[in-house]
């Protein structure tokens, strides 16, 4: 695994998780256990890469393809996790949202990406 | 809606329901306020390709966002409206024929001088106006290309102004958008067929809001006595409180954003959506 994986078990720990919880919290005042099982979501994804957040935001930042690469990942990471589209669809927002936040700029569709 | 409720009503709706169409007689409707919008000389040098994002090809559409860079409101509204600035629409020949027009319908008084050889003396040939005109002849004579077209985009950012009043007065919401970066103009060109001389000035979004139609309340704006001044600069105009209550009434003056709710509400309509919070 790429990084400092050492603090992989508290992931608020790394200065991209703080500041996407200081980001969205600045408008949106999210709930602790909402914080809990987004960040839950952020690790699996992140262990799914073997990297670190730090990593992962500085790698999409560095290289557009890349960022991509991830997005595609992220989709077939979802489908691991469950077979619900919009629970799916959810999981994915909390990955995007840790990006956009930190910069990494993603696009959502308001209709399927492939219609 | 009276004119007051329509301009202070108008807000930048920048959050649409993506599955509600627009019916085309309201598009009509707001391009044909357009066509009566004020203009000097009769130019009239604006133009639109209405664009309904759910009739596009997966290809062009992608395209055409791609052109402004994906912009969030503009993926999520179902109406797309071009507007383009028609260089030829404002060249001094185009001008100099409007005019004539103008005189022979009694719109351009010829007491004050209008006739077509005053037209013509001051614009072909460059030969000062008479007084009670305007000073035409350094205006118009000899119009460059770059004259034109900024006089073209001028014009077509005033009537886009009114497209988004004729929209809200539809109960729609609306949002002037960037249509294209420069080096994407051409695939913007491409897409619609647009003619060559046609430079993109706004994409105007039209859609049903789905966030409250006030926006979370009117933009803050700055002060009145900073803007506008009495005869000389420095000599601010008096705001006279008894008008803005009338116009608090009249509902062109409303609550300033943010109204208490606003981020809950953008939270709520990012989870409907589907969009990242």
């Amino acid at each position: 695994m790429e990084g400092n994986t050492s603090a992989m078990n508290d992931l608020k720990s790394y200065p991209s998780v703080q500041k996407w919880i200081e980001n969205v919290n600045r408008y949106y005042d999210l709930s602790d256990e909402e914080w809990d099982s987004r960040i839950q979501t952020l690790a699996d994804f992140c262990r799914s890469e073997e990297k670190d957040p730090d990593t992962v935001i500085a790698e999409a930042l560095a290289d557009r393809g890349e960022k991509v690469d991830f997005i595609r990942r992220l989709k077939r990471f979802v489908k691991t996790q469950t077979s619900n589209p919009r629970v799916g669809h959810d999981l994915e927002n909390i990955v995007r949202s840790f990006f956009i936040h930190n910069g990494a700029r993603v696009v959502t569709r308001p209709y399927r990406a492939d219609t | 809606m009276d004119f007051l409720e329509v301009v202070g009503s108008r807000r930048s709706i920048r959050i649409f329901k993506p599955w509600e169409q627009v019916e085309k007689e309201k598009i009509q409707r707001i391009l044909e306020v357009v066509r009566l919008t004020t203009c000097p000389g009769n130019l009239q040098p604006w133009r639109a390709i209405v664009v309904e994002r759910d009739k596009l090809s997966k290809e062009d559409r992608e395209t055409l966002l791609a052109c402004d860079n994906y912009q969030g409101a503009h993926v999520n509204a179902p109406v797309w409206i071009y507007w383009f600035a028609d260089v030829e629409g404002s060249t001094a020949d185009t001008f100099r024929t409007r005019v004539h027009d103008l005189v022979d319908l009694g719109a351009l008084p010829t007491f004050y001088g209008w006739t077509h050889e005053t037209i013509d003396s001051a614009i072909v040939k460059g030969e000062t106006a008479p007084e009670g005109m305007p000073a035409i002849h350094s205006l118009i004579h000899g119009l460059p290309r770059e004259a034109a077209e900024a006089v073209a985009r001028q014009e077509t950012v005033g009537a886009c102004a009114v497209a988004v009043l004729a929209a809200v007065n539809e109960g729609l919401g609306t949002c002037l958008h960037m249509a294209a970066s420069a080096e994407k103009t051409p695939d913007l060109h491409t897409v619609l067929n647009a003619p060559e001389g046609w430079v993109p000035v706004w994409c105007q979004l039209v859609g049903y809001p789905a966030e409250s139609p006030d926006g979370g309340g009117q933009r803050p704006r700055l002060p009145f006595e900073t803007l506008y001044y009495d005869g000389t600069y420095g000599k601010p105009f008096a705001r006279d409180s008894k008008v803005v209550e009338e116009l608090e009434e009249e509902k062109l003056i409303q609550e300033q954003m943010p109204k208490p709710g606003r981020f809950e509400e953008l939270k709520h309509l990012a989870r409907m959506l589907g969009f990242p919070l």
